[in-house]
């Protein structure tokens, strides 16, 4: 019972985010890049977090950054399973040449670090969320194909794809009916944790002045704090309310994977087991 | 069986590095102006030998190819740039940042070690037991926390309204009279070791708790128990041991990724390491210092790999290397 506490709960609080990032414009007191009050103002009864340098409204920023922070961790979890998938699935299926050469593959890109590499390539290319979701995506993609093919090459073995095989299934058929069902479950696991990695990634890199500057996210307006003399003067309502907020994000996302893994114990002792 | 995987190894971190080379060569061809255009006037400014120095070392007049192989003997022989920021090549200004990463980084790594082994062990000893279920919640929690998190607290907390610890930075304004003290560098890094500490506890904490859990099911541990032994001598002796192993080849890759990983807590407390460069050169895109920041990373990276591989089999016979990991 308390296990579905926690994924109710999890579940409840992904929910609310969802809810502020679709409806921030309509929850927003005021527009993110208004005017709207004096510089440095304190939390009062016109700005609830108070105002920023410029004396924008820190709490409808807020809200208005839950839509990057959640889009780019979902983008780029989205992709970075496809990619696991894809590959990992066509890699154990296939095997042979094309076993071999992902493998390889992979086993390269594993040497070259992760994130000093995106760091790079989102300097290098336009910075917009699509690009910077994607790259975060196909670079830790990358590190999931082993994953998605160990467990592919468990299934492939069973009597039941002979079965279908032999009945004159196509390869695309077996793999859509019969391997891609088997795998689902950890594959929603993989974009759970993916996702987590991501958001925290994603203000991470606002913080780092490597956003999408367009929109408004968390890792910007700390940044903006941190820049801006918000620890020298204590400014607590413009520093921690962004960093509370993607804390808060990242325990449900890190709940949600906890309570999936724990309803989907059997599987997984499979996976680590293999793996 | 060992040697041809262990060649193999090699030879895949030496295709890394060699397209980490080809990656960052194309990055600085492919941003706008030439880097060392930028540079350049102002050296010839003062010495005219530069200019034709650095034709020669670059190869500006001669084909993309040949600059490409120009490159790569540059990278191999440790010319890799100049820093635009600094003024100064890029490997010195590198070397010296690491020393400073390196005194926050090692006794953070060191702690987070023992303490997630001591509390990750006992977990994996005493699975499915109130206090396992407890640490393991409070781990999930603390491993959701990004490391920027805990240091923006530590600051505004200890650092702003207790006032026990500095704000950042490295030294107190007193060093400028007085000169720079350890007594003073290690108080200014107490609270960055903190927060990486904080952060690296739970990945070491998973890694022992699943060691642990796959020790304790082994027969040596029925038969010590069979024999007698009591359960804190077979903890010591017997299932300790064993579980460490994969914590050995977990620190060196552990701590080989945390340069880079350090660059929010840095950056937040101002600690004038790798990190904090790195930030500082993605705000003013100084370039060569970024290529040179990312090929360091890879080749420190690369190396550790190594190391572990080379070193696993000594640390542990029994494991036919290209079995493990």
């Amino acid at each position: 019972m308390a296990r579905d506490g926690t994924l109710v709960a999890a579940l409840l609080m992904l929910a609310i985010y969802i809810l502020i990032a679709v409806f921030s414009p309509y929850l927003a007191p005021y527009a993110p890049s208004d005017l709207a009050g004096r510089p440095l103002e304190g939390p009062g009864n016109s700005h609830l977090l108070g105002t920023n340098d410029l004396g924008q409204d820190i709490f409808s920023s807020l809200l208005y950054g839950t839509r990057a922070t959640l889009f780019l961790g979902f983008l780029g979890g989205l992709i970075s399973v496809l990619t696991s998938l894809l590959f990992g699935m066509v890699s154990a299926y296939y095997g042979g040449l094309t076993d071999e050469m992902v493998t390889r593959i992979v086993d390269i890109m594993m040497t070259i670090p992760g994130f000093p590499l995106l760091i790079v390539l989102v300097v290098f290319l336009p910075q917009s969320l699509f690009i910077i979701g994607g790259v975060m995506g196909l670079i830790g993609g990358a590190q999931g194909i082993r994953v998605i093919r160990s467990q592919v090459l468990s299934l492939v073995e069973a009597e039941f794809i002979y079965g279908v095989k032999a009945m004159g299934a196509s390869d695309h058929y077996v793999m859509a009916k019969h391997i891609l069902p088997g795998v689902f479950p950890l594959a929603i696991m993989m974009f759970v944790n993916a996702a987590q990695r991501y958001m925290l990634m994603g203000v991470g890199l606002g913080f780092l002045g490597l956003g999408d500057p367009s929109v408004i996210d968390w890792g910007q307006m700390i940044s903006r704090a941190y820049s801006n003399g918000g620890f020298a003067l204590g400014l607590w309502w413009w520093l921690i309310p962004p960093g509370l907020a993607v804390v808060l994000l990242s325990l449900a996302l890190a709940l949600l994977g906890y309570s999936l893994e724990t309803e989907a114990e059997p599987r997984l002792k499979m996976r680590k087991m293999i793996h | 069986m060992r040697l041809e995987y262990l060649g193999w190894r090699v030879f895949y971190s030496f295709l890394a590095f060699a397209i980490s080379i080809t990656f960052t060569f194309i990055l600085i061809h492919a941003m706008p102006g030439d880097y060392l255009h930028v540079i350049l006037p102002s050296l010839a400014d003062k010495n005219p030998l530069a200019t034709e120095l650095f034709e020669e070392q670059f190869g500006f007049d001669k084909p993309l190819v040949d600059q490409y192989v120009l490159y790569v003997i540059n990278v191999f022989q440790g010319n890799w740039g100049y820093s635009i920021q600094y003024g100064q090549p890029v490997t010195a200004v590198i070397i010296s940042k690491l020393c400073w990463t390196m005194i926050i980084l090692l006794p953070a790594t060191l702690l987070s070690i023992l303490i997630g082994v001591a509390i990750g062990s006992y977990s994996g000893w005493s699975s499915g037991s109130l206090a396992d279920s407890f640490i393991f919640k409070i781990m999930i929690f603390l491993g959701a926390v990004p490391s920027y998190w805990w240091a923006i607290i530590l600051i505004l907390v200890l650092g702003f309204y207790l006032g026990l610890f500095p704000l950042g930075g490295y030294m107190s304004v007193r060093a400028l009279n007085e000169g720079l003290s350890y007594y003073d560098v290690l108080y200014h890094a107490v609270l960055p070791i903190v927060a990486l500490t904080l952060a690296m506890v739970p990945g070491v904490y998973y890694l022992m708790r699943t060691s642990m859990l796959q020790t304790v099911g082994q027969d040596y541990i029925l038969t010590a128990r069979c024999k007698g032994l009591g359960e804190l001598k077979i903890l010591q002796h017997h299932a300790l041991k064993n579980a460490m192993l994969p914590m050995v080849t977990m620190m060196a890759i552990e701590l080989a990724h945390t340069i880079m990983g350090s660059v929010f807590v840095e950056t937040i407390f101002s600690w004038p390491g790798m990190g904090y460069l790195t930030y500082e050169a993605l705000r003013v895109r100084d370039i060569p210092l970024l290529q040179g920041i990312f090929l360091m990373d890879t080749l420190i990276i690369i190396l550790a790999n190594m190391a572990t591989d080379f070193s696993y089999p000594f640390i542990d016979p029994r494991a036919e290397v290209g079995k493990i990991g």
